[in-house]
């Protein structure tokens, strides 16, 4: 008897046990196989896409490594010209960490977050396909950029104002912008996602603190990802706005800050970082436990810890910019908080270590994936803590060193985990085990090739070799070290191969899986492998952190020996939890947006200012009818709770209106300025003017359009409005973008922080 | 040149962070023995065996023990970097009265070095001079993007940044040549990017200042005088300057004293009177974007040019 | 500018503070009585603190003269202090001052519900902390005695009112986990953005410390190591930034314990049964 079936002889359905695979799923059925691929809402179809084109893109990426390898082969080579290598490590960069590490990561979430925690799908299905075609559009706008004649070429931090008009003429550049914004929002959309999955989805007895640790570790970089992708698109748009319109955000030599991109970058560019390692940790949390035999060491250090890292991460951006010389007060806060960071990260290694101690070791090559992850992601770790220490950063930040210290993180780390995670997982995906013995070759492969490669690149950085540079002058023991690299990526790249082959085999003639063929301990297991469309037959009842090891050990069973908080049986509102996390998200936008406001116009003085050219009354005025609008809608809330749904109507169509009024006085602020020839272009006063104000008109106008929706929905009666959540979501969005009005008015036209 | 700059430090900065890398790398080196150590020998002691191992939850007591020796690492790592950044970060940016802003005003540009030594009037391109045993202020700053100002035997690294001004201290406790790079990429020629630190002795540099002073007599030979004039009626003066000649723009390195700098074009090709000739027949050859046009001289003009050049020392 | 060397002392050996410790301490040994070690070592160094950010050359150099001394000072009474009185609160003590709320009538159990509603106590602590940092409101406190009173005692009842909601003696006062996150959080942004506005801004915030009228001779000597108003107030930023949040982050992480700690007694016999269901 398979696991699902004794699961299901529990006889216990969740409440929202219909919500199966999508009508459009069952359509496509006939229309095609691939067809089904296209129209799909199922998370582990989608799931798939995503990690099949994040191995597409991980051969082009891996194909300019390549190209920059052999240009770097000699000194003084003619192989690449300076133009084509500059674009090529700006798209190594750029694809590797949007197009490849990101979606293979959030694949991989989105075919097991489900399952783990037993669930039928995602919160969202259909936004969870929107999220995932954004990759494909997202990724063909940045390459696109070729057929311009020039692809990117201002570095993956595209620092100003080297990235700024005057500098990069090309529209490549504004590819790069636009193409950044739709992966941003897609990897919003779908970490809004994750997040609500982990927080409403969970099976009845599974607690948040009983959930597998790859699925906390989803829920976190959910978190990062919701809270730090805004800051970088709130720099693509300011960056944008210079380049199309004219505005001096990043221009210095109009009075722009070439700092404050770096620091709005780094904002963001360093969650990121744990964004592409924290589900890395959740994998091998899941692989060494079960391949030692043993439940993780410490499961709420290992959890608690990554939560901290989580916080942590927000405040220590600017270690990126020791170099920048923000004076010795910044330098010295910002190299605590980067060492501190190292500290929960080091408990990690601990537990990991702990586990395997006293356990019952199998070294499959997943295994061993996992035990490579520790070693060299320790080295990652070290040469990390040494640039916390400022001095040494300040020798070494811009030369290969720092290179080869990012990827032992990043290869040594995430490409590890994420190797791990592919052979522990594959035969639930497939339902073939693939080859062993091709997959120890792929280890050695890339263990080889990683140390090659950037343990020269950490000498070479020692050797005064800088980060970026096109060619070299014959200086003793260059060209060694880069040929020795070289090889080191060539072993990477037949590693890869060797992968290829040995899923093209399983998949042809690979030996059956079988449901659980490693004994492991999670939910997933309990299903058939590949599982279902609708993954379980019935929902399972969790008692422990390990519900599959329970079932296959009743006589050391978790469940009472290991004590963990019991489940209240909550779950959240689907569309209202969705909705404060982008809220969240957008507050961050905002925040930037303002923080850029304040930046500039402290001490701008001129004809241009807000003191000058604002009319504070009128707008006072417009002001109110949009916070009276907050009213109304709470009005129309409360009547649409008590079901008078006449009054409901009357105080939706009042609040509409008000909203309109507000539109309607911004549209005549706008008119007049404009007529007088004030535009975005003139001076920063205008530029953060016009980009906040309109940002926010634009998030008005939207919360308008929802509202008419909802309006238009209750004069026909529709079930959801009335009884539904609907309303109480979009009034969140709406009262918040009221709140964001406050901050506006009181920091712009009322000149507070001024 | 050192094959290891950062490892082979010629000022009491550079030794300083040599020293605290050195620590850092035995601390980290440690630490790294530690772990590897445990996880192999969990790996040679728990293998695979058939019965089930006892399962252990884990114990709060442990986790603290453990993450003691982390902290104190981490403590001490922090203790002594923080010395050193309050020891050679603290460059007044609010310079005593009386006082010169800097002793040297450096600014980057795409992909050149403009060195003015402040309180003369000397302006120099890609290659600084500097008395030994004295710590000379530094101004940077950037006329385009940003660059990274980088001698590893010397300093810090310190970014050029356009609408900013960074100080850095600089010294030199022996006299000889310093490899300087630009650690930031800063577009097509970042690589080619390079400086040369010179240190004299006191009195050596004193004789390099006077020299410096002096603006080059006019040219007495034909071909000289040839060279100086081409000079002046193509577009060369629209963006060099040259002391003497009227030539005064400053878009591209001041070549005043060029013949008596040893590389060119910022490091791709050492200062031969060959090399300045090619180079001048057609830049994009070896530096391929740089901001100077290929002006297909004649050969005629290229070796009036080269002649007249080669008398600016 | 004619500078003048003060006169003071380093340590300031008279102040009042000695006697707002010795009421608070009477206070608390007559309404909740000195029954637990670990509380009452909790009150002695909450008020331990209260008497060194005043009584020491801290407590000194803030009075006008250094701005960071200044913004540490403010970070203990603001932070510290009432995190420490709020954990020595024994349950008792705290269901008195219910029932006086109570007895108080339907008024003062509104006054009650809303001071020590989550919302209102975050509003509360963070607003302290803004409030008097506007330049004006910071200066005149700084320069005015009896204003400089008012904000110590606003510093010390937003403090106290803003731990609450975390480390309430009452349990069921307390927020969930979650929402204590969340209100953890976001206190620490509000610090962040405060710590960063200071740091970064070219406006002098408190500008009773940029000029002051005279000089502690120990402060020449930090002038003269570079300690200059504009490093003072960029050290002022970063202590108002970096330090509160590692206070809210461990604060984070103590809730994180809690949370993970609940094993209810109930709940063994439910997960066996639970277990035995699935068979």
């Amino acid at each position: 008897m398979s696991d699902s079936e004794r699961l299901a002889s529990d006889g216990v359905t969740n409440a929202d046990g219909t919500k199966i695979a999508d009508g459009a799923d069952q359509r496509s059925a006939s229309s095609g196989r691939l067809l089904s691929w296209v129209s799909t809402v199922d998370h582990k179809k989608i799931g798939i896409l995503y990690i099949c084109t994040a191995v597409f893109f991980l051969a082009i990426g891996g194909l300019e490594a390549l190209l920059i390898r052999v240009q770097l082969l000699f000194p003084n080579n003619n192989f690449l010209s300076p133009d084509l290598f500059n674009q090529m490590f700006t798209m190594h960069g750029t694809t590797m960490v949007f197009l490849v590490g990101m979606p293979v990561l959030v694949g991989f979430q989105n075919y097991f977050v489900p399952l783990m925690i037993g669930a039928r799908d995602v919160a969202f299905p259909r936004l969870n396909a929107m999220s995932y075609w954004l990759l494909p559009f997202g990724g063909i706008l940045l390459y696109f950029s070729f057929m311009t004649g020039k692809a990117p070429d201002a570095g993956w931090f595209s620092y100003a104002p080297l990235s700024t008009k005057p500098y990069n003429l090309m529209p490549a550049q504004d590819y790069w912008i636009i193409g950044l914004i739709c992966l941003g929002i897609g990897s919003v959309a779908a970490s809004i996602n994750i997040f609500v999955t982990v927080l409403q989805c969970r099976a009845p007895g599974m607690s948040l603190q009983r959930v597998p640790l790859f699925v906390w570790m989803s829920l976190m970089t959910a978190i990062l990802t919701i809270l730090a992708l805004p800051a970088l698109n709130s720099a693509l748009a300011m960056l944008l706005i210079d380049r199309l319109l004219g505005a001096a955000f990043f221009e210095p030599a109009r009075g722009g800050s070439a700092v404050l991109w770096q620091h709005y970058f780094w904002v963001f560019g360093h969650p990121e970082v744990y964004i592409l390692i924290l589900p890395a940790f959740g994998m091998i949390s899941e692989v060494i436990p079960v391949f030692s035999r043993k439940p993780i060491y410490g499961y709420a250090f290992v959890a608690g810890s990554s939560a901290v890292i989580v916080l942590l991460s927000y405040g220590v951006w600017a270690h990126h910019m020791f170099a920048v010389g923000l004076g010795m007060g910044a330098d010295m806060f910002f190299a605590v908080g980067t060492l501190l960071i190292a500290l929960p990260t080091g408990l990690k290694v601990f537990n990991w270590t702990a586990t395997m101690w006293g356990g019952s070791i199998r070294l499959t090559t997943a295994m061993m994936f996992a035990v490579a992850f520790l070693l060299e992601f320790v080295i990652g770790g070290l040469t990390g803590v040494m640039f916390a220490a400022v001095p040494i950063d300040w020798q070494l930040t811009d030369t290969y060193f720092v290179v080869g210290h990012f990827h032992y993180v990043l290869i040594g780390g995430t490409v590890f985990g994420l190797f791990s995670a592919t052979y522990y997982w594959f035969p639930k995906i497939t339902g073939r085990m693939l080859s062993e013995r091709l997959g120890k070759w792929q280890l050695w492969l890339w263990v080889f090739g990683l140390n090659a490669t950037f343990l020269s690149q950490h000498v070479l950085g020692v050797m005064g070799m800088p980060r970026r540079v096109y060619t070299y002058a014959d200086n003793p023991g260059w060209m060694a070290l880069n040929a020795f690299a070289g090889a080191g990526a060539v072993a990477m790249a037949v590693g890869t191969l060797v992968l290829l082959l040995n899923i093209w085999v399983s998949l042809r003639r690979g030996e059956k899986a079988g449901d659980n063929p490693w004994e492991a301990f999670t939910l997933e297991w309990a299903t058939t492998s590949p599982p279902p469309p609708e993954n379980f037959a019935l929902i399972p009842q969790v008692a422990s952190r390990r519900p599959v090891w329970d079932l296959d050990h009743p006589d050391a069973a978790d469940a009472g020996k290991e004590l963990t908080p019991a489940d209240s049986g909550w779950r959240p509102d689907k569309s209202v939890t969705s909705v404060w996390a982008f809220v969240a998200s957008e507050a961050v936008f905002f925040l930037l947006l303002l923080v850029a406001y304040v930046v500039f116009n402290t001490d701008l003085v001129g004809e241009i200012t807000s003191a000058s050219l604002l009319d504070v009354t009128r707008t006072a005025v417009f002001s109110v009818a949009l916070l009276g609008s907050s009213f109304t809608l709470w009005k129309a809330e409360a009547f649409l709770k008590s079901g008078k749904f006449a009054q409901f109507r009357f105080w939706l169509a009042l609040t509409i209106t008000l909203g309109a009024v507000f539109i309607g006085g911004q549209a005549i602020e706008y008119y007049g300025l404009i007529t007088s020839d004030v535009t975005i272009s003139d001076n920063l006063f205008t530029a953060t003017f016009f980009t906040v104000t309109g940002f926010h008109g634009l998030h008005v106008v939207v919360g308008l359009i929802a509202l008419s929706i909802v309006f238009v929905l209750a004069m026909k009666q529709d079930r959801n409005v009335l009884h539904g959540s609907a309303l109480k979501a979009i009034g969140i969005y709406w009262h918040f973008v009221d709140v964001v009005w406050i901050a506006v008015f009181c920091i712009i036209y009322l000149g507070f922080m001024q | 040149m050192s094959s290891f700059p950062v490892f082979d430090p010629a000022s009491p900065q550079a030794e300083a962070i040599r020293d605290l890398f050195v620590q850092v790398l035995f601390i980290s080196g440690g630490v790294f023995s530690i772990v590897a150590g445990l996880i192999c020998i969990a790996l040679f002691r728990f293998r695979s065996k058939d019965k089930l191992p006892t399962q252990d939850f884990g114990s709060h007591r442990k986790e603290m023990a453990w993450i003691v020796a982390p902290v104190i690492v981490v403590l001490w790592i922090a203790a002594i970097s923080a010395k050193l950044i309050l020891t050679f970060n603290a460059v007044p940016q609010a310079h005593p009265p009386g006082e010169q802003v800097a002793d040297l005003i450096v600014t980057g540009h795409q992909w050149w070095w403009e060195i003015e030594y402040a309180g003369t009037d000397i302006i120099s391109a890609n290659e600084l001079h500097i008395p030994t045993g004295k710590r000379l202020r530094v101004q940077l700053s950037s006329a385009d993007v940003i660059h990274s100002f980088w001698v590893a035997r010397l300093a810090r690294k310190m970014d050029a940044i356009p609408g900013r001004e960074n100080f850095i201290w600089l010294q030199a406790d022996e006299p000889g040549v310093y490899q300087g790079r630009c650690a930031e990429f800063c577009g097509t020629q970042h690589a080619w990017m390079n400086f040369l630190v010179h240190a004299h002795d006191p009195d050596e540099y004193e004789e390099w200042l006077s020299n410096e002073k002096v603006v080059p007599p006019p040219p007495v030979e034909p071909s000289a005088i040839a060279g100086r004039k081409t000079f002046l009626s193509l577009t060369c003066s629209q963006c060099h300057a040259i002391a003497g000649t009227g030539a005064d723009r400053s878009i591209a390195p001041d070549l005043t004293h060029l013949a008596s700098r040893s590389e060119l074009a910022a490091g791709v090709l050492s200062n031969t009177p060959e090399n300045l000739r090619s180079w001048l027949k057609n830049p994009a050859a070896f530096k391929p974007g740089c901001k100077m046009p290929d002006f297909k001289l004649t050969d005629q003009q290229l070796d009036d040019l080269v002649a007249f050049l080669e008398t600016l020392r | 500018m004619i500078e003048l060397i003060s006169d003071k002392e380093l340590w300031n050996w008279w102040s009042p503070v000695w006697l707002v410790a010795a009421v608070v301490a009477l206070l608390y040994g007559r309404y909740a009585g000195w029954t637990s070690l670990s509380k009452t070592l909790w009150l002695i160094s909450g008020l331990s603190v209260l008497v060194f950010a005043f009584v020491s050359p801290l407590g000194v150099l803030a009075d006008g003269f250094l701005f960071s001394a200044h913004m540490i000072q403010h970070l203990l009474v603001l932070l510290v202090v009432p995190l420490c009185v709020v954990l020595s609160c024994p349950p008792a003590a705290a269901g008195t001052m219910h029932s006086v709320a109570n007895e108080a009538g339907s008024l003062g159990q509104k006054v009650r519900a809303v001071i020590t509603s989550p919302f209102a106590a975050w509003l509360l602590g963070l607003g302290a902390m803004w409030f008097w940092h506007v330049p004006a409101f910071c200066s005149a406190a700084t320069e005015n005695y009896m204003i400089g009173i008012v904000r110590t005692g606003t510093f010390l009842a937003a403090g106290v009112l803003f731990w609450c909601p975390v480390y309430s003696p009452f349990k069921q006062d307390r927020l969930p986990a979650s929402s204590a996150v969340v209100y953890l959080f976001s206190a620490c942004l509000g610090c962040t953005l405060l710590g960063i506005y200071i740091t970064f801004t070219t406006i002098t915030v408190c500008p009773a410390f940029a000029s002051p009228q005279e000089r502690l001779a120990i402060m020449v000597a930090l002038h003269d190591a570079g300690m200059t108003a504009s490093v003072d107030q960029q050290v002022g930023g970063l202590l108002m930034w970096v330090p509160p949040c590692s206070l809210y982050v461990a604060a984070i992480v103590s809730v994180l314990c809690r949370w993970y700690a609940v094993a209810e007694p109930g709940e063994l016999g439910w997960s066996v049964s639970q277990t035995a269901e699935i068979r």
